[in-house]
């Protein structure tokens, strides 16, 4: 069984690491909020009526609350490069050396990687949400919590994926090409009535999907969602709890070997 | 007494190569334990899977009750590991390490903050304690390594080259506090590759080389057992010619030479004082003109040599 307390004492590790991406994190907010102000409001001048009524009446609207999800994602997917980064200083083997069992590391790291991702991005939800609004502060609730899911199930994929390849160059290059099919085969910036059928298909049971309608139901874009939320909870879930299973089985299997070095 | 560690058969591979081969060894609870061998011997390896970081490949190790290759997760709880390689990132500074630390093994936050300080001001690192480790020395951070073991306690504590690259004064001290912690009740395996590291730290020494376990017993026990109680070091001025060893083993109270170092022989023996003449006659009568002569009591480095033909610097050179 799994210990609450030494969970988050190793999830809070990973959180802290927030306070050292300072510059990084104002960057990436200071990108978010350009992109916003040229790409989605030009964006948005470029549609017709018919084609805006398919995204809830505004581009822009659908636009950055797909783009707070995209930077979620690749927010998560950090934390793999920290376990490379750890294996290059040793740090893999102190972290398996500690009281704590493999279920309570693999799980705490992706708790503390989604938690940190989703403070990351706060303020580019606060940017979405003062374009938006919300209907109602439970409604947002859930929807946050649901973005918390959607970044600790994300998470525990590139911990997986990490500890499967074991080589920085290759993780780097599988997770760019993930990440540019994932978010482009998804509802993150454009309806899937725009899709043709076949990619349509595929981003229908996209997690990054499921992640951006449960957002856009907490910004009370109601209209623009392909899932309904509770379905879309349903794929989050599985998401999560696939990778973390994942997660845990490939860490203990591959590090304990001893092949990492 | 049960022992608290047990290795049987206990075994790994990394690939064709066989780092730890078939260990059988325990380890009593409140003892020190040396882990003596040459770099390359196996002990770091058979640290890390007393630590369950890495699985053995045969055999098994049991900590405590706990066979490490069924219940890791127990077994885990009651180890420590100081590692030889210090366990920092580049920004961590010692007090953000040592508190997380404390705190994943369920210390309390006084008991933490008091052993925390206690330890960093007995190591004489409490003034670098917000640095981050890039800005540390190598003997800083080997520093705040160890004292993540002695501000854990934990019932099994393990030093792998505690005082590598650490100065005389910070040598003297961690010993202090490693013997401090066996006080306590902690059992210790202390794994090195210095001599007088082992021999004045441990109750008994296991002798390593390549993966394989020599010897294991008390350090005196372990001198004693050499052949001879007496050894009488040899050097020349230039190379020692062949005929010279045969020739000493001729006398009678000569149990064994090696040529320890290329200008040296190492000649065990039995009474000593009564050999040294015909020792030196032996050299006058072949025309060799002995740089020095010295007698000694046999030292650890002996006790490997008496087992692998090698020095312990030889074997690391290997
Ligand atoms: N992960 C690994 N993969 C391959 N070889 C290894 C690995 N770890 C250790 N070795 C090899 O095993 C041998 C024993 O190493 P080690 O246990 O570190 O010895 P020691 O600590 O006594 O110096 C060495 O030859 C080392 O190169
Ligand atoms: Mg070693």
């Amino acid at each position: 069984m799994m210990n609450p307390k030494r969970v988050w004492v190793v999830a809070e590790r990973d959180v802290r690491s927030l306070l050292r991406q300072k510059s990084m994190l104002a960057m990436r907010v200071a990108w978010f909020a350009a992109q916003v102000a040229f790409f989605g409001l030009i964006a948005n001048y470029m549609f017709r009526e018919d084609v805006l009524a398919a995204m809830g009446g505004s581009y822009l609207e659908y636009y950055v609350a797909g783009m707070v999800v995209t930077m979620l994602y690749s927010t998560a997917i950090f934390i793999g490069y920290d376990v490379y980064e750890e294996a290059d200083h040793g740090v893999v083997e102190y972290l398996l050396s500690l009281p704590v069992s493999r279920r309570e590391l693999v799980v705490g790291r992706s708790i503390g990687s989604g938690v940190r991702s989703l403070l990351h991005v706060g303020p580019m939800i606060v940017i979405a949400l003062y374009l938006t609004g919300t209907p109602s502060a439970l409604q947002l609730s859930t929807s946050l919590f649901c973005l918390f899911l959607f970044a600790f199930g994300a998470s525990g994929l590139s911990i997986t994926v990490a500890a499967a390849l074991k080589s920085s160059d290759r993780f780097d290059i599988l997770m760019g090409v993930v990440d540019a099919l994932a978010v482009r085969l998804s509802t993150a910036l454009y309806p899937v009535a725009f899709m043709p059928s076949y990619y349509g298909g595929l981003a229908s049971i996209n997690p990054i999907t499921f992640a951006a309608d449960l957002f856009r139901w907490g910004a009370g874009l109601e209209s623009a969602l392909l899932t309904p939320p509770l379905l879309a909870v349903v794929g989050i879930v599985a998401f999560s709890s696939t990778f973390t299973f994942l997660g845990v089985a490939l860490y203990e299997r591959r590090l304990e070997g001893g092949g990492w070095r | 007494m049960a022992p608290i560690i047990r290795m049987v058969g206990l075994t790994k591979r990394f690939g064709g190569f066989t780092a730890v081969d078939r260990l059988d060894l325990e380890v009593e609870e409140g003892e020190i334990l040396g882990l003596l061998g040459p770099n390359g011997a196996g002990k770091t390896t058979t640290i890390l899977m007393l630590a369950t970081v890495l699985k053995p490949t045969e055999g098994t190790v049991y900590i405590g009750p706990y066979d490490v290759t069924k219940e890791a997760d127990k077994a885990r709880r009651l180890v420590g590991v100081a590692f030889q390689e210090p366990k920092l990132l580049w920004v961590d500074s010692p007090w953000s390490v040592l508190n997380w630390h404390a705190k994943v093994c369920g210390l309390p936050s006084g008991e933490r903050r008091r052993r925390i300080r206690w330890v960093l001001e007995e190591l004489g690192i409490w003034d670098v304690r917000f640095k981050s480790a890039h800005s540390l020395s190598g003997g800083t951070r080997k520093r705040v390594e160890v004292a993540k073991i002695l501000v854990q306690r934990p019932k099994i504590a393990i030093f792998d080259e505690p005082t590598a690259q650490v100065d005389v004064v910070g040598k003297h001290k961690i010993w202090g506090m490693i013997r401090e912690l066996r006080d306590e009740g902690s059992t210790i395996i202390l794994a090195t590759n210095e001599l007088h590291e082992a021999d004045v730290l441990s109750q008994r020494i296991a002798i390593m080389h390549r993966g394989k376990l020599l010897v294991c017993d008390e350090p005196r026990r372990l001198k004693d057992s050499i052949p001879g109680g007496d050894v009488v070091e040899v050097s020349f001025e230039g190379g020692v010619p062949e005929m010279v060893t045969e020739e000493l083993r001729r006398i009678p109270t000569v149990v064994e030479v090696s040529a320890a170092r290329q200008n040296q022989v190492k000649i065990y023996l039995n009474r000593a004082e009564e050999a040294l003449p015909r020792i030196a006659e032996l050299l006058l009568r072949l025309g060799l003109q002995a740089k020095s002569m010295r007698v000694s009591e046999p030292s650890l480095d002996d006790v490997f040599a008496h087992y692998t033909g090698l020095t312990i610097e030889e074997a690391q050179r290997r």
